[in-house]
């Protein structure tokens, strides 16, 4: 229980010397989502205390996610009319990147000679955790591996999200937010919140939208 | 002091309203999450005005900007896989490296290409 608390408040502790230090210096090792678990998992692995132990405090900051997802309705209320104006092309752009992420997902992890375990926790990847999850349990992946692959994913889309957008010149707010939020679900939408207001939004929906259709399909596939 | 009361009681309601959407999907027994179903929901009650953008604003802007902080416990649940992560993690982060480009590449450019088209046949 002490070391839950810990955990929980050592966390936060680290997060803040993260978002300081990457105000003060953008450098990619201080981004606040590779900072803070790197320095934690040194933490735990030094002091041999098990992931168990610091998740007791830990599962509380986890469950903020949702009501965080929930929070998304407000922009989509503020945003409403344009992204309706705009809803074709979202949707259209978030389909073919879903079929991507889980095509590519897939020959990439033929190709690589992964397990087929991992294989199939890695196929939804790209969506938002908890949909994942249930998807991976689904085509018979192992739910809290995909856990771990969405949030490298998120973590790894956030970093290079913005590399692909300045060498693709995309220069329009709904591209920039489709592409961070297909590619990588919540942790893309935060960045695309940096960009703009307009982009972040774009992003929660696609990565909403995103969510659906690989359940829709998932569900389908099973069916079938 | 009052700002912050303010913030706690909106983060507060978001919290509530996420036990009582779990309890409902669980309850019905539905396949899609509590916290989606909270969101439409939400976006449901401001569109008709029975809730005001201005009761929840600052504890929306607030969750969604410390968004990651939340993402970092689960994250740091790699711990439990290090075997996993020892045999095949190259090859696990190379599918998520290239998959992840290539999903940007074809999501980012087909919207891009559809704002381009809109754009040429404005007159």
């Amino acid at each position: 229980m002490i070391a839950g608390i810990c955990g929980f408040l050592f966390t936060i502790f680290i997060y803040l010397i993260a978002k300081r230090l990457y105000r003060y210096k953008r450098i990619l090792l201080f981004s606040p989502l590779l900072f803070t678990p790197i320095v934690l998992v040194i933490v735990l692995l030094c002091t041999h205390t098990s992931y168990d132990t610091y998740n007791a405090g830990g599962k509380w900051l986890a469950y903020m996610l949702q009501p965080a997802t929930i929070a998304f309705a407000v922009p989509l209320y503020k945003y409403y009319p344009l992204l309706k104006k705009h809803a074709a092309q979202i949707l259209i752009s978030v389909v073919a990147g879903s079929a991507v992420a889980v095509v590519s997902s897939a020959l990439l992890a033929l190709l690589l000679h992964v397990d087929h375990h991992v294989l199939f926790s890695l196929l939804p990847r790209s969506i938002t955790t908890p949909i994942a999850m249930n998807v991976s349990e689904m085509i018979g992946g192992v739910p809290s591996i995909t856990a771990v692959l969405v949030l490298i994913t998120g973590l790894l889309g956030s970093v290079i999200g913005p590399y692909i957008i300045s060498y693709l010149r995309i220069s329009d707010d709904i591209a920039r937010g489709v592409l961070l939020g297909t590619s990588a679900h919540g942790a893309g939408t935060a960045k695309a919140f940096e960009l703009s207001p307009i982009s972040g939004t774009v992003s929660s929906i696609s990565m909403i939208l995103a969510a659906l259709v690989t359940q829709l399909v998932a569900t389908i596939i099973i069916s079938s | 002091m009052k700002r912050l009361l303010i913030l706690l009681g909106q983060v507060a309601f978001f919290i509530v309203v996420s036990i009582i959407m779990n309890a409902l999907v669980s309850i019905l027994d539905w396949k899609i999450p509590g916290s989606l179903l909270g969101m439409f929901v939400v976006f449901l009650l401001l569109q008709s005005k029975v809730l005001h953008l201005e009761w929840i604003e600052t504890g929306a802007s607030w969750l969604l900007a410390e968004l990651l902080l939340f993402f970092i416990p689960p994250s740091v649940g790699i711990i439990s896989y290090q075997s996993l992560m020892l045999h095949e993690g190259i090859q696990i982060f190379l599918v998520i490296a290239f998959g992840t480009t290539f999903v940007m590449i074809c999501s980012g450019l087909v919207a891009q290409s559809i704002s381009k088209r809109k754009e040429h046949t404005r007159p």
